[in-house]
């Protein structure tokens, strides 16, 4: 018996709130899974079943009540300091409440475990973490995405139905890509985020769901945002593409299965394919890097990167001292470009209701090597994928990431982007497509997950 | 006067102004990092940028004011 733990998120929702399923036998099927799957995967780094019993003692009767779910190991809980995938994070953690955390357990839902992720969640691949990295349910050797993989690999491999991350330069939506799953970055400042040791300097970070689909993704991040995201019909959808290098230098796979979906997509609203031009797009991508990286320096001096944990890993002491180098001249203009970047945008929101490209170039990279073969040449995964994630974290605007279609037996994902506060019409969109392509891939599931207890 | 896109200079007496300090291995890191961000941070250097409007801390939750 699986206890409900195939059931999607909605269900074990809706299930525990009939009675017909039992959310005590619920979590401790789910730890027992854990157990189980995850020691293959590295996907979820600690559980604390007595916490999560506790938490399901007293959990009110929310929408999520009693309901698994993993967070990424980005915030605080009352009883861990996050640790942010590293040995040493240059920044004070404490255990406490952080937004996430009572956003979940306000709704009910029973926090079940920590989701790995990339070290200082600075790559999207997810091979680099102090507790090793996690592994994608798909194919074990390879990168999982980056930064929250851990919650991504849990959710694909159905340890849990959902899970919380966190998106600061497209970390929900490149391992959602890479995991087959749906993934949301919300409009900036929407979804919960107190208590993270960046929340009052950073710009860029939002939390939101990983789920299997956009039904769940609603629901959880409903949670997350505090309202409601109601469901609604798609409208005649106007879908905008770029023809430059975000949807052009992809690889063929990649490029054939995500314009096959937004022909889909079109097909299934009435709606209409635009091309349109976003000339600041390769500028906003340094842009955005350049944002990010110096919004996490404000507590540094020299001392302390003198003073780093050995243990931190090469890569991550490298860049962190490379980042003090970069000219302060640099990331102003990057302002500017950002300013510049909203206003092209809101005018383009104007003519298009969404703007469509793959979520990432090519399927997940090896886990020892991730290199990229794009029709420009081989690059470095991140040096890839941020093409096509930084413009929503740079702007602000949401951005969804959908499983439409497979390439070497990877997911292959496209993404979709709105205007500011049209986080809904995701969703929607979101579920159109689904339907469009009979929920094919969002029901495809990886090999552990296809086994039972 | 041209621009270095070497690594040689730069990095290490960047560093030594800091009173940083750094291994090989992170060096190694260092000059690959330099030698991806470098070139188009001189593009954005160059660029321009006295006409964009200013947008005073921004909301980034909203659309730019007009």
């Amino acid at each position: 018996m699986s206890q409900g733990l195939d059931l999607p998120l909605r269900e074990q929702a809706a299930a525990i709130a009939a009675g017909e399923l039992d959310a005590t036998e619920l979590l401790e099927a789910t730890l027992g899974r854990i157990e189980e799957r995850n020691p293959a995967l590295n996907a979820v780094v600690e559980t604390f079943p007595e916490r999560s019993r506790e938490m399901l003692a007293a959990a009110p009767r929310g929408p999520l009540h009693g309901v698994p779910i993993v967070i990424k190991d980005e915030w605080p809980l009352p009883w861990r300091a996050q640790r942010f995938g590293a040995a040493d994070m240059l920044a004070e953690a404490t255990p406490g409440e952080s937004g996430p955390y009572r956003a979940l357990r306000d709704a009910g839902a029973v926090v079940v475990g920590v989701g790995n992720m990339h070290e200082l969640g600075a790559s999207s691949t997810g091979n680099v973490s102090v507790y090793g990295p996690a592994r994608n349910p798909w194919n074990p050797e390879r990168c999982p995405g980056g930064s929250s993989s851990g919650p991504a690999a849990a959710v694909a491999a159905r340890l849990v139905a959902g899970a919380v991350g966190a998106d600061g330069v497209g970390s929900i939506r490149y391992p959602a890509a890479y995991c087959g799953l749906t993934g949301l970055k919300p409009t900036f400042g929407r979804s919960a985020m107190a208590g993270h040791h960046m929340a009052e300097v950073s710009t860029t970070i939002v939390s939101g769901a990983l789920c299997a689909d956009a039904a769940d993704c609603r629901l959880l991040d409903s949670a997350l945002f505090g309202e409601e995201l109601r469901a609604g019909a798609a409208p005649a959808l106007r879908i905008g593409v770029v023809r430059d290098e975000v949807s052009e230098d992809v690889a063929p796979a990649v490029r054939t299965a995500c314009e096959a979906a937004i022909e889909d997509l079109r097909a299934a609203t009435g709606g209409e394919v635009r091309e349109i031009e976003l000339p600041e797009l390769a500028a906003a991508t340094l842009a955005t890097v350049l944002i990010a990286n110096s919004e996490s320096l404000g507590g540094i001096t020299p001392e302390r990167l003198n003073n780093i944990d050995p243990e931190l890993s090469p890569i991550g002491r490298g860049l962190l001292k490379y980042r003090v180098l970069l000219p302060a001249v640099a990331t102003i203009k990057a302002g500017q470009l950002r300013t510049l970047a909203r206003h092209t945008l809101a005018a383009l929101f104007e003519q298009v209701d969404v703007i469509a490209w793959p979520t990432v170039p090519a399927v997940a990279p090896p886990l020892e090597a991730p290199l990229v073969e794009l029709p420009s040449g081989t690059l470095t995964a991140d040096e890839a994928n941020v093409r096509g994630g930084a413009l929503a974290n740079l702007t602000g605007i949401p951005a969804i990431s959908v499983p439409v279609g497979s390439s070497e037996g990877l997911p292959v994902a496209l993404q979709l982007q709105a205007a500011w506060g049209r986080d809904e019409l995701l969703l929607d969109a979101a579920e159109a497509l689904e339907g469009a392509n009979d929920r094919r891939w969002v029901e495809a599931t990886p090999p552990p997950a296809r086994e039972t207890l | 006067m041209e621009p270095a896109n070497s690594s040689d200079d730069f990095i290490p007496a960047g560093l030594a102004a800091l009173g940083i300090e750094a291994d090989e291995i992170e060096l190694a890191v260092i000059g690959a990092a330099h030698q991806l961000f470098w070139p188009p941070i001189l593009e954005l250097l160059a660029l321009d940028t006295s006409a964009i409007p200013v947008e005073r801390n921004p909301d980034l939750s909203r659309a730019p004011r007009r």
